[in-house]
C-alpha cells in the first residue's frame, strides 16, 4: 500500500522535537480511502504528535505530506481543512447550547439570498445524518445529548464538510458498549463513503473488529505495521512496551486476607441498583464488574457517601456505616477515585503536590497553619514509588502530566491520606498500557503491604482478570454473580454479565 | 528513550490549560512595571519623589486596598463580590446614623455587624440557593445603594469626633487606615500561603466539584470568605466616613472596579484557582502610583479612569500572547 500516488494520506520521514527532545524519529502513515487505520502505542509513545502534524496543528521538522498525492512545502491547520481532514476530539468541540442541526452547519451556514436558509440547514443535516445510519432529533439540544450522539453530531458536521479524512482520538474512551456498538456501526457506514479513518486506541479488542491495518508507535519510531485482522494481541502489546508479554493472567500472589473492612448488606438505591451484598477485606481486591449503566458505579459512590439516600446496612471496620457525605466517608478512612479524572478528579490549574496532599492537609496542618513542605515531601516520595514520569517538580501544574501519570497522582493522593479502603470506578480508563501495569501491580501491592481493602469497578474485564481476588458481576442494577481466583474468566464474566 | 515531559501525547491537558483562560501575568513583570512608572513620574515630577506624597499614594489605596485582600480570596475561589461598595457606603451611613443617637463604640459595632451580615447573606445565596455569586452581589449591590439614600434619608450626616480612622497618624506619622491595610495585606499573605482555609480556596477554585471529593468543605469555606469580605467592606465604609468625617449615599460609587481591576492585574484568574494576595497589591500601588503622577503632572482627572482601563487590558492582552507564544514554542 505505501508508495502509492493515489494514497490519501502519504507522510514519510516525519521527524519533530519540543524543546530539544526529538519524539518522532522519522515515521511514516499511509492511508488510503475507505480504510480505517488503527494508531496504537503507550502514552509519549508519539500518536497524537504525529496526527496533529498531519491535522496541520504543527508543523514537522523533517518529511514530507501529501494529500490525495498532492505534496505540500507548507502544512497548516487551513490547508488541512481544506484537504478534508478533520480531527474528532476527545473531549468535544461542539456548541452544547446550540441544537444538533445548528451544530452540523456550523463553520457552512447555508443561506439563500443572504440569508441564512433553515430549510437547507436542516436538509444538510438530514443527509449527513442519514449517510451515518443514525437518528437524531435535529431540534434537541446538543448539550442534553448523551457523550456518544454528541461524538456522532461532530463526525455528521466532519462529513457535511466533505471530509475526507477522519482522526478519532481514543472515541470509544467515555462511550457505554452500546454507544460503542453505534460508533462502530458509523464507522463501518464512513467506510462505505470512501472516507478515511486514522483510529487511536488503548483498547486492543478494538483493533480487530474494526480496524483494516494497524500501527504501533513506540518512543517516536514505527514498532509494527500489521493486517489488524491476522496480528494477535500478544504482538500488538509486545510492539507497544517493547517485550513480550503475556497480557492477562491472574495476578500471581495469593493475598492473606486481614480482617473485613467493608460488608454492605442488600444494600439498595432506587431506580439504580437493588440487593447488592458484598465484602471486602484487608488485603483484597475486589472489583464490581458490569457495563456502563448496570449499577456498580453507583454502588461504589454509595460507599463514598455521595448517595445517602440507600438503604440496607453497611458496615465499615465492623461498625454501622452510613456515609452521608464524602468528608464523612473520608472521616472514616475512605478514599475515591472518580472515572471522571478532568472534571471531578484533578486540580489542573494547580501543582501536582497539592493535587496528592490535600487529603493529608488536616494530618500535615497545626491549628490551621499549613506548609507545602511536607505534600512537596510526599509527592517526590510517590513519584519514585509509583514510578510517576514527570519533571520531579512538585510544582509542576498536574495539567502537564500525561493522563496515566495524574492517574497516579491521584492514587497516591489516599495513600498518602491513609486509606483504609480504596474506592476507585474505573481507575484505568482513558490510560495507556504501560501505566495499567504500574497502576494494577500498585494496588496489589498496597492492598497486600499495607493491608488496605480496595473495591474497584469496571467494564473491562481483562481489568478484572488482571487485578482483582473477587468479582462481583452486575447487571442492570442486579448483583448476578461472585468468583473468586481462578474461577474470574473472560467466559464467566461475560456470561454472568449478558 | 523514557520521555520526561510527557505532555504531548494528551490533547485533553494542554486543551483544558488553554480553556482556562489567562493565567498569572509574572509577578516580576509587574513590579518591574511599578519601578518603571516610580521612575518615569519621578523625573516628570518634581514632587513625586517625596514621603509626604508616598503616603498620599498609600492613604488613597488603603480603602480599596482593604476591600481588594478579601476580594482576592474570593476572586482565587471563583467567586466575585460586587457589592463591596455599596456595602462600604451603607456601613459608613449606619455608623452615621447610630453616632448621632448613641456612643461611638456601639456605632462602630453595629457597621461591622452590618458588614457581616451582608457577608452571610451573599455566602448563603451562592452556597446554599447557588445562585452565580456575580448575579447575587450585583444584585446586593443596587440594595445596599437603595438602603444607603433610605436609612439616610438621602442626606449627607456630618459625623465629628471620629478622625481616628482616616485622619490619625498615630504611628510612623502613617494614617491608621495605612496601618489597618498593611496588616490586612500581611495577614492576607499568611492565610493563603500557610493556613488549611486559604489552600483550600486555591483548590475550591480550580475545582470544586473535585475538592468537595477530597474533603474540603465548600460551603463553609466560601461563606467565610463572604463574611470576610463583608467585614472588611465595614473597616472600609468606617475609614471612608472618617477620612470625609461624613457619611454620604453615594460614598465609594464605582470603588467595587478599581478594586477588581487591581486584583485581575495582580494576576487572579476570573476562573479561579490562580492569584496572590502580593499579586494585588502590586497591582493596587500600580493604580495609585499611576493616578497620583497623572494628578501631579495635571492630567484631567478623567483621563485617569481611561489610563485604569488601558492599563488593565493591555497587562491582561500580553500575558495572553505570552501564553500563547509559549504554547506555540512547547
Amino acid at each position: 500500500m505505501p508508495d502509492n500516488d493515489m494514497d490519501l494520506i502519504s507522510a514519510s520521514g516525519i521527524r519533530k522535537s519540543f524543546g530539544g527532545v526529538e519524539v518522532l524519529h522519522g515515521v511514516d502513515l499511509y492511508l488510503a480511502s475507505g480504510e480505517v487505520l488503527a494508531l496504537l502505542g503507550e502514552n509519549g509513545a508519539g500518536k497524537s504528535t504525529l496526527v496533529k502534524i498531519i491535522a496541520g496543528d504543527y508543523t514537522p521538522d523533517h518529511g514530507t505530506i501529501a494529500i490525495s498525492g498532492a505534496q505540500y512545502s507548507k502544512f497548516d491547520p487551513i490547508i488541512a481543512r481544506d484537504a478534508g481532514i478533520r480531527m474528532i476530539f476527545q473531549e468535544l468541540s461542539d456548541a452544547p447550547t446550540l441544537t444538533v442541526a445548528e451544530n452540523i452547519a456550523m463553520g457552512g451556514w447555508e443561506s439563500s439570498g443572504g440569508f441564512i436558509s433553515w430549510k437547507k440547514i436542516r436538509a444538510r443535516a438530514i443527509r449527513a445524518l442519514e449517510l451515518l445510519g443514525v437518528d437524531l432529533d435535529l431540534e434537541r439540544r446538543v448539550g442534553s445529548l448523551r457523550i456518544g450522539e454528541r461524538q456522532i453530531v461532530e463526525i455528521a458536521r466532519a462529513l457535511s464538510e466533505k471530509a475526507k479524512v477522519l482522526i478519532f482520538d481514543e472515541p470509544t474512551a467515555a462511550l457505554s458498549s452500546a454507544e460503542t456498538e453505534r460508533l462502530f456501526s458509523v464507522v463501518r457506514n464512513l467506510r462505505v463513503q470512501n472516507v478515511g479513518m486514522v483510529y487511536i486506541t488503548h483498547r486492543l479488542d478494538e483493533v480487530a473488529r474494526i480496524a483494516d491495518r494497524v500501527q504501533v508507535l513506540r518512543d517516536g519510531d514505527l514498532a509494527l505495521l500489521a493486517d489488524a485482522k491476522k496480528v494477535s494481541r500478544a504482538e500488538l502489546v509486545s510492539a507497544m512496551i517493547g517485550h513480550d508479554a503475556s497480557d492477562v493472567s491472574h495476578p500471581t500472589d495469593r493475598p492473606t486476607l486481614g480482617e473485613k473492612i467493608l460488608h454492605a448488606t442488600n444494600i439498595t438505591l432506587d431506580e439504580t441498583y437493588e440487593n447488592v451484598d458484598f465484602e471486602v477485606r484487608a488485603g483484597e481486591v475486589v472489583a464490581l464488574y458490569g457495563k456502563v449503566g448496570s449499577g456498580t458505579a453507583e454502588v461504589a459512590e454509595t460507599i463514598f457517601g455521595l448517595h445517602p439516600e440507600f438503604t440496607g446496612s453497611i458496615e465499615l471496620n465492623s461498625r454501622k456505616y452510613a456515609p452521608k457525605d464524602p468528608i464523612s466517608a473520608i472521616t472514616d478512612s475512605v478514599g475515591f477515585l472518580p472515572a471522571d479524572r478532568q472534571r471531578l478528579g484533578a486540580f489542573m490549574v494547580r501543582p501536582v503536590a497539592e493535587n496528592l496532599g490535600v487529603p493529608s492537609w488536616p494530618r500535615y496542618s497545626k491549628s490551621g497553619v499549613l506548609t507545602v513542605k511536607p505534600e512537596e515531601q510526599a509527592y517526590m516520595t510517590w513519584t519514585d514509588r509509583l514510578k510517576i514520569k514527570s519533571r520531579k517538580d512538585p510544582r509542576q501544574k498536574i495539567a502537564t502530566l500525561s493522563g496515566g501519570n495524574q492517574q497516579k497522582v491521584l492514587l497516591a493522593r489516599w495513600f498518602e491520606g491513609n486509606s483504609r479502603l480504596l474506592v476507585l470506578i474505573e481507575p484505568t480508563r482513558g490510560v495507556d498500557v504501560g501505566a495499567r501495569r504500574d497502576i494494577y501491580e500498585t494496588l496489589r501491592k498496597s492492598a497486600k503491604e499495607h493491608k488496605i481493602a480496595i473495591l474497584i469497578t469496571t467494564s473491562d474485564h481483562e481489568e478484572v482478570i488482571q487485578v482483582a481476588d473477587c468479582a462481583i458481576v452486575m447487571a442492570k442494577g442486579k448483583q448476578v454473580g461472585v468468583f473468586k481466583g481462578n474461577q474470574i474468566t473472560i467466559e464467566s464474566l461475560i456470561s454472568a454479565a449478558s | 528513550m523514557a520521555k520526561t515531559i510527557t505532555d504531548d501525547d494528551k490533547v485533553g491537558a494542554t486543551d483544558l490549560q488553554q480553556r482556562k483562560g489567562r493565567s498569572v501575568p509574572e509577578l516580576a513583570a509587574l513590579l518591574l512595571f511599578l519601578v518603571g512608572l516610580i521612575i518615569y513620574f519621578s523625573f516628570a515630577s518634581e514632587y513625586f519623589l517625596d514621603v509626604e506624597n508616598g503616603i498620599n499614594i498609600l492613604t488613597a489605596l488603603s480603602v480599596a486596598g482593604i476591600l481588594a485582600v478579601p476580594g482576592t480570596m474570593l476572586l482565587i475561589a471563583g467567586q466575585v463580590d460586587l457589592s463591596i461598595a455599596s456595602a462600604a457606603a451603607f456601613a459608613g451611613t449606619i455608623l452615621g446614623v447610630y453616632a448621632a443617637k448613641t456612643s461611638m463604640g456601639l456605632s462602630i459595632t453595629a457597621a461591622l455587624f452590618v458588614g457581616v451580615i451582608v457577608g452571610l447573606i451573599n455566602g448563603f445565596f451562592v452556597t446554599k440557593v447557588q445562585v452565580n455569586s456575580l448575579i447575587t452581589t450585583l444584585g446586593t449591590l443596587a440594595i445596599l445603594r437603595g438602603l444607603c439614600y433610605i436609612v439616610g434619608g438621602g442626606q449627607t450626616i456630618m459625623v465629628d469626633d471620629f478622625t481616628f480612622l482616616g485622619l490619625d497618624r498615630p504611628f510612623l506619622n502613617l494614617p491608621t487606615s495605612v496601618v489597618v491595610f498593611t496588616v490586612i495585606a500581611v495577614v492576607g499573605i499568611f492565610v493563603m500561603k500557610y493556613t488549611t482555609f486559604g489552600r483550600s480556596l486555591y483548590v475550591i477554585g480550580a475545582n470544586p466539584a473535585a475538592s468537595r471529593l477530597v474533603g474540603i468543605r465548600n460551603s463553609r469555606v466560601i461563606v467565610i470568605s463572604f463574611v470576610l469580605s463583608g467585614l472588611a467592606t465595614a473597616l472600609a465604609g468606617l475609614v471612608l466616613t472618617s477620612q470625609l468625617s461624613a457619611a454620604a449615599p453615594m460614598a465609594a460609587t464605582g470603588l467595587e472596579l478599581s478594586v477588581i481591576t487591581a486584583i485581575v492585574l495582580g494576576g487572579a484568574s476570573l476562573n479561579g484557582g490562580r492569584g496572590t494576595v502580593s499579586g494585588t497589591i502590586i497591582g493596587l500601588m500600580i493604580i495609585g502610583v499611576l493616578n497620583n503622577g497623572l494628578v501631579l503632572l495635571n492630567v484631567n482627572t478623567f483621563w485617569q479612569d481611561v489610563a485604569r482601563g488601558t492599563l488593565l487590558i493591555i497587562a491582561v492582552s500580553f500575558d495572553q500572547f505570552r501564553e500563547r507564544w509559549a504554547a506555540k514554542r512547547k
